[in-house]
């Protein structure tokens, strides 16, 4: 795919256009013509939109130029240039059907076209069209926003091309990052499908039951593996007006006996709040509001009496029901009886699709997991609560078991058989969970094997090929001594018995530096030596790593920060997901790198070809980027500030990191010599004195706290070298040392003390 | 015998020189009050202490309280005695200028209360629930209330009680049952039963204003429930003078092993009059006010026993001759050598001593932190100094209470067989002494307040009040010289204590019952730390007067000697706490119920 088309500057339609412009892809976006002297303004200003999106749409400047605005009337005949046309119009037939005769007319037979429809059937959209057209022609359902939702529903007709499908699909997956689920051309595909069935349940079952909005939430987000917004506040979230939408949609293409329909019913209280503007988080509010006439106070409305009270406390969950189903569905009163009045009817909804919508258990649990952001599969959920025990309380209730389920029999969908994860096939038979070619999961391996070497927070797989991937296993994979310790370990028996490393985990997030609760609490009992040893120990084992005789590969993930910054610094190259965002934080905290992270962000700097010559300016970029606790928000943006080198490898979707860093880490074997160690020629006081200069500006214009120049000008004497002078050369290990004692000064600062503890207690940093 | 003469040179030592570097502020947040000022005051204080309250001591406990028609009598010679008390002004020391109090701080208060429980601890409680009582109305009741009561109990003409404790609920405070029901014109009708009240009827004051918790008709289960009310023996009448009795009677006091003199009354509400003190349901708030500081005030009971215990036990020990030295005869003239020779007498006495000057100096430390949390200008020495004293208050409480009964009992083995007998005197020390372990909180309790909530609050923020001070005093006085020996001795403790708080933070948040079976070795090794930090400043301190010059030579070479037995002699017991908190949960717990 060298260039796409994307019909339709909406929400959905730029935010894709958007998402191929990441992946590297030139994207014409087209729409109509509303203003004849300025034609593209209307794709023009989606665009511009797009720029300022939050969250971005775009993850570098590169990728913002690669869209190009036009419209319909005048550049159709463009989509001859384009592999695949992507159309995101209004949810109305005729207009698609007039913009396929059109696109008939104009493109390159063989060039993919596909709706991002979410409600109209293939079969209809295709009426009309020729056999060719209908050919190459497809459903691809994108979820909002399209950058960030993992999910892609796609929907292959009867005559859709398989080649096309598979094309598309694998552009989908591997340059824009998405998994593909195939869907049947049904009404709602899966997760909407399952979704809209869930929402409207956990509603009725609110009214019905008489639990209060706040409750409802409790019991049917957290417990439930389902963000904590719950069912209300997630309504809330995506507009109260969507739902009578999505319901007319559904109900008008669900045949009338679909469970869907028995329970589709309006709540007058709903229509009246949507009638008042009422219409969630975008509207004057929804089933919560900030009122912030009684001073920013958070408020629910009353399901009774439609009036709004200040947010209630909500019922306590029991702690056991807090992880487990089982104990959540039976808890006495309210929390039991609520979460089996949404579970109960969901998941035996979800299990009923088998057949119809989807042949695969499979598909219906990636597409709530990606699609909806629930913690677990509907399958996944019935594994959890206990087939045989669901279906009795089904029959109980005098439900209908779902066929799935009585082919089940008690047996689980997902087991571990012989370190293989299988899967129960619409057949009855347990089947192998089959990775795409490129696909390699840690979570697999992991059902699969023992670790090589573990600690208490960090662990050692042999990820095959010669190549141990090293895994973070504390909470929040936040770094301690014992992710050293196990560093330490590794070293050796990598260098004996493999060829190479790489630094990978499944976690939320890669990780957020180190365990600042514990060295908040060592700083606490003036255990110095014990935080001495913490960073001493750190900044060993990273250059240990660097310096190891086997190529280490460090693939970073969602946040790498502070420390998990630094072991990506400390690694021969990155490949990193691109939705990676990594920085050094520490002066967030009244800290500087402690790891060595302040030596390699020099290196990086000076080896930038755009580097001015000196020894002044990579100091003074080092300085910029770590003293504002700059973030990157993508890694082609990581690029942009220097985290990450211009060889560094970046990978769109985050099942092919695994595989990606592996590859590239076996690539480096043949003939590997480790990193020579880079020896600094710094500036010393003076070029110490010109970046307390620009400090001092900064607090001028009242950027910067008072504490944040004492935390700057510790930043400044390591990344000057200190007493060093220019004709001196500082060595990687003098560097180190300076960081170490520098930090060490830092760490007995009671303002620094106060900034991590209100970091700890709040997540946000304090400005003293 | 018992023998007391306030220990005026110490207290000294430790209000004006020991402290002086822990960021607190001088009494300089009191101005007015200068060193020769409070020099008078606790010389004025000892007199009375000495001459009015020890004297009624023993026969007080002789006597005891007695109980008749809902009328309580205190023993021969208290009426007088509190009369006098009020007179000289002593209740409103501390108390708010603003009502009439005198506005002392609390540094110079604290030593005040040492000396009025060391001669009377059955006496100190009558002014001591008061104050208490002050306290919790100052910070929570509303301003038409604190004009119409403060003033005449900051005076001392009307009391105050705390009534908590009913017949099934001690501890567990969520049993409660005490009714308080709307009469409609903005006052309540209380109704229940309340047990162990101190003073909650006597006959000192011409009224008494008890608190009471109890639930409101539409109060929550448990803690949060609990609402405190203001309940006046008799209501104050247009003028504000004790008008019509209220429905609130004691209907029996207690029989007790100790502190006799004492009314511990059984106490019965029947539609008894009372006002919201705070917002509904949030009652044990500002109990907790006053129990915090209580809390402060029953440790300082405990070091006032200690203190009277030690001196009459050295009184006794060179009056009773028995036996010669075991390096001969010291006094050959005599018929026998006076005990005081004796290497175990003496380690009685020096133990007794070293905890009360150990306890003396952390507790000035943490008086001098109950000012600086009030009034220091500076928001981050506010915060440090309420950091510190939550930290403190269970090891004060605890700490002190332990080793003012060690010391009573101490004083008794002293006394031999004679200090079995009543006439001895200090049978009571040991009998009075026993219930400050208990009440308020038993010390159980307090050394799991310590490890369970001060421990972890603020991710530990509230330790940090009490090792860095501790840390930087090591780092600064290492290395060779006089200290040497001394600072090692307090590094090494220190590194248990480090250890062991780093141990129970990490098992107590997997299993609280680990952290439990912690607590009170843990709060023993805190103390034993702090009294070694003050007892190493000391040795400083009288090393730099001792290097210049001064006219104090005695007191400062004997108080090097104090630190240096308390170093060689007491501080070992840090070990055998932190190798018992190492030791975990599993012998407590290895045991099945029917092997007890």
């Amino acid at each position: 795919m060298k260039k796409l088309c994307v019909i339709g500057a909406g929400t959905m339609g730029a935010g894709i256009a958007a998402q191929a412009a990441n992946a590297g892809v030139p994207v014409l976006l087209l729409d109509i013509v509303r203003d004849a002297a300025d034609r593209n303004s209307v794709a023009a200003g989606a665009i511009e939109r797009l720029k300022k999106a939050e969250p971005a749409a775009f993850m570098s400047k590169a990728a913002a130029k690669l869209v190009e605005a036009g419209n319909i009337d005048d550049d159709l005949g463009r989509v001859a240039e384009c592999d695949w046309v992507i159309e995101a119009i209004v949810e109305k037939i005729e207009l698609k059907h007039a913009l396929y005769e059109k696109l008939e007319s104009v493109r390159r037979p063989g060039t993919a076209v596909s709706s991002n429809t979410s409600t109209i059937p293939l079969e209809r959209l295709i009426e009309g069209r020729s056999e060719a057209f209908a050919r190459d022609f497809l459903i691809t359902h994108f979820f909002n926003p399209p950058r960030y939702m993992r999910l892609l529903e796609v929907v292959a007709g009867p005559k859709s091309d398989p080649e096309l499908v598979a094309r598309v699909s694998d552009f989908a997956d591997r340059a824009m990052g998405k998994s593909v689920v195939r869907a049947k051309d049904t009404p709602g595909f899966l997760a909407n499908r399952v979704g809209t069935y869930w929402l409207q349940a956990a509603i009725n079952a609110a009214f019905e039951l008489g639990v209060s909005v706040e409750d409802a939430d409790a019991i049917g987000g957290k417990p439930m593996g389902v963000p904590k917004t719950g069912i209300f506040g997630l309504v809330d979230l995506v507009g109260i007006d969507l739902m009578p939408y999505l319901k007319a949609s559904l109900t008008s293409t669900l045949p009338a006996n679909d469970p869907y329909q028995a329970i589709a019913h309006d709540h007058p209280l709903i229509l009246k709040m949507i009638a008042d503007g009422y219409t969630g988080r975008k509207g004057k509010g929804g089933f919560y509001r900030i009122n912030k006439e009684a001073g920013k106070v958070k408020e629910a409305i009353n399901l009774n009496t439609g009036e709004y009270t200040k947010a209630a406390k909500p019922v306590s969950i029991p702690s056991a029901a807090q992880k487990d189903l089982r104990a959540l569905i039976s808890a006495p009163g309210v929390v039991g009886a609520y979460a089996w009045a949404v579970l109960g009817p969901t998941l035996a909804y979800a299990a009923g699709l088998i057949g119809e919508a989807s042949d695969d258990i499979l598909a219906i649990d990636t597409a709530m997991k990606l699609g909806y952001n629930w913690k677990y599969g509907p399958f996944e959920l019935i594994d959890r609560i206990g087939g045989a025990d669901f279906v009795a309380r089904l029959q109980a209730g005098g439900r209908e078991v779902p066929a799935i389920l009585t082919l089940a029999d008690g047996r689980p969908f997902y087991r571990v058989e012989e370190g293989q994860r299988q899967y129960l096939g619409a057949d009855g038979a347990y089947h192998a969970i089959a990775r795409p070619e490129g696909v390699l999961l840690l979570e697999d391996i992991k059902a699969a094997s023992k670790p090589l070497l573990k600690t208490a927070s960090a662990a050692l797989w042999d990820i095959g090929d010669g190549v141990v991937a090293l895994e973070f296993t504390g909470k929040m994979n936040a770094l301690d001594g014992e992710v050293m310790k196990l560093i330490e370990r590794a070293i050796p028996l990598v260098t004996e018995q493999y060829k190479a490393l790489v630094v990978y985990n499944e976690g939320s997030n890669f990780s957020a530096g180190a365990n600042l609760g514990l060295a908040i609490f060592a700083i606490n009992i003036a255990a110095w030596g014990e935080v001495e040893k913490l960073v001493a120990g750190g900044q060993k084992a990273y250059k240990a790593l660097k310096y190891a005789p086997f190529p280490v590969v460090s693939a970073p993930f969602g946040m790498a920060l502070g420390g998990g910054c630094e072991i990506c610094l400390n690694a021969d190259a990155v490949q990193a997901h691109a939705e990676t965002y990594i920085g050094l934080v520490e002066c967030g905290v009244g800290l500087i790198p402690g790891w060595g992270g302040c030596g390699e962000l020099m290196v990086r700097a000076a080896e930038s070809p755009k580097a001015p010559k000196g020894p002044m300016p990579p100091v003074a970029k080092a300085f910029e980027t770590i003293s504002t606790a700059t973030v990157a928000k993508s890694a082609a943006n990581a690029k942009e500030i220097g985290y990450l080198r211009p060889g560094d490898g970046i990978t769109m979707n985050r099942d092919r990191l695994l595989a990606d860093a592996k590859a590239r880490a076996l690539s480096m074997v043949e003939g590997y010599t480790p990193p020579t160690p880079p020896v600094f020629r710094l500036p010393g006081a003076s070029g110490k004195t010109a970046l307390e200069l620009a400090v001092k500006g900064f607090r001028a214009r009242g950027l910067a706290t008072p504490y944040d120049e004492v935390v700057a000008d510790k930043l400044a004497t390591v990344l000057t070298g200190g007493d060093a002078d220019v004709v001196d050369t500082v060595t990687e290990e003098q560097l180190l040392a300076l960081e170490l004692r520098e930090f060490m000064t830092l760490v007995r600062d009671s303002r620094t003390q106060a900034r991590v503890e209100h970091m700890l207690t709040t997540g946000k940093p304090l400005r003293n | 015998m018992q023998v007391y003469t306030a220990p005026l040179r110490d207290m000294r030592f430790v209000l004006n020189e020991l402290h002086q570097d822990d960021g607190f502020g001088g009494l300089s947040v009191h101005e007015e009050f200068t060193q020769d000022l409070t020099d008078a005051v606790l010389e004025e204080a000892a007199k009375i202490c000495q001459d009015v309250l020890l004297p009624i001591n023993l026969s007080g406990d002789s006597e005891g309280c007695q109980y008749e028609n809902g009328v309580v009598r205190t023993p021969k010679g208290f009426k007088e005695a509190y009369d006098q008390f009020v007179q000289g002004g002593w209740g409103g020391l501390v108390m708010p200028v603003e009502y009439g109090g005198q506005g002392l701080p609390e540094a110079v208060g604290k030593l005040v209360e040492e000396m009025i429980c060391a001669t009377n601890v059955s006496f100190s409680l009558y002014p001591g629930l008061t104050a208490g009582a002050v306290t919790a109305l100052n910070a929570y009741a509303s301003e038409e209330l604190k004009a119409a009561y403060l003033p005449k109990m900051i005076s001392g003409e009307w009391s105050g009680t705390m009534n908590l404790t009913e017949p099934h609920c001690g501890t567990d405070l969520g049993l409660l049952r005490t009714k308080a029901e709307p009469v409609g014109d903005g006052s309540y009708k209380l109704t229940g039963s309340k047990i162990f009240i101190s003073a909650g009827e006597q006959d000192l004051t011409s009224n008494i204003i008890h608190l009471v918790l109890a639930r409101l008709p539409d109060a929550p289960k448990g803690v949060k429930g609990i609402s405190l009310f203001l309940v006046p023996k008799f209501l104050p009448d247009a003028d504000g003078n004790p008008g019509a009795r209220n429905g609130v009677r004691a209907s029996g006091i207690e029989h007790k092993m100790g502190i006799k003199a004492s009314a511990t009354c059984q106490m019965q509400f029947d539609d008894a009059i009372g006002w919201l003190v705070g917002e509904p349901h949030r009652g044990l708030e500002a109990m907790f006010t006053m129990m915090n500081a209580e809390r402060v005030g029953v440790g300082i009971q405990g070091l006032g026993i200690g203190e009277a215990a030690y001196q009459s036990a050295v009184w006794y020990a060179k009056d009773r001759l028995q036996g010669r030295s075991l390096s001969g005869a010291k006094y050959p003239d005599k018929a026998a050598d006076p005990i005081i020779v004796h290497p175990d007498v003496r380690k009685n006495l020096l133990t007794m001593r070293a905890y009360n000057e150990g306890c003396r100096a952390l507790g000035a430390w943490v008086a001098r932190g109950l000012d600086a949390e009030r009034h220091a200008a500076d928001p981050e020495v506010r915060q440090r100094a309420e950091d510190f004293v939550a930290l403190m208050t269970p090891v004060v409480k605890a700490l002190f209470t332990d080793l003012g009964h060690d010391s009573a009992s101490l004083a008794v083995q002293v006394y031999g067989g004679h200090g079995y007998i009543h006439e001895s005197g200090v049978e009571q020390y040991q009998r009075d002494a026993r219930i400050a372990m208990i009440y308020e909180g038993t010390n159980g309790i307090q050394a799991l307040d310590l490890v369970g909530r001060k421990m972890g609050a603020h991710m530990g923020r509230l330790l940090r009040s009490f090792f860095h001070p501790v840390s930087a005093f090591i780092e600064e006085n290492k290395g060779e010289g006089p200290m040497q020996k001394m600072i090692e001795g307090l590094e090494k403790a220190f590194g248990a204590l480090q250890l062991s708080t780093a141990t129970i933070a990490e098992k107590g948040l997997k299993d609280p019952e680990e952290a439990g079976a912690a607590a009170s070795d843990y709060l023993r090794l805190l103390g034993l730390v702090g009294m070694a930090y003050c007892f190493a400043k000391a040795t400083k301190i009288a090393g730099l007067q001792l290097f210049f010059g001064t006219e104090d030579k005695a007191f400062y070479e004997t108080k090097i000697k104090t630190a240096t037995f308390f170093f060689e002699k007491i501080l070992p017991q840090a070990t055998t706490h932190f190798l018992a908190i190492k030791a975990g949960k599993g012998a407590l717990m290895a045991f099945a119920e029917d092997e007890f």
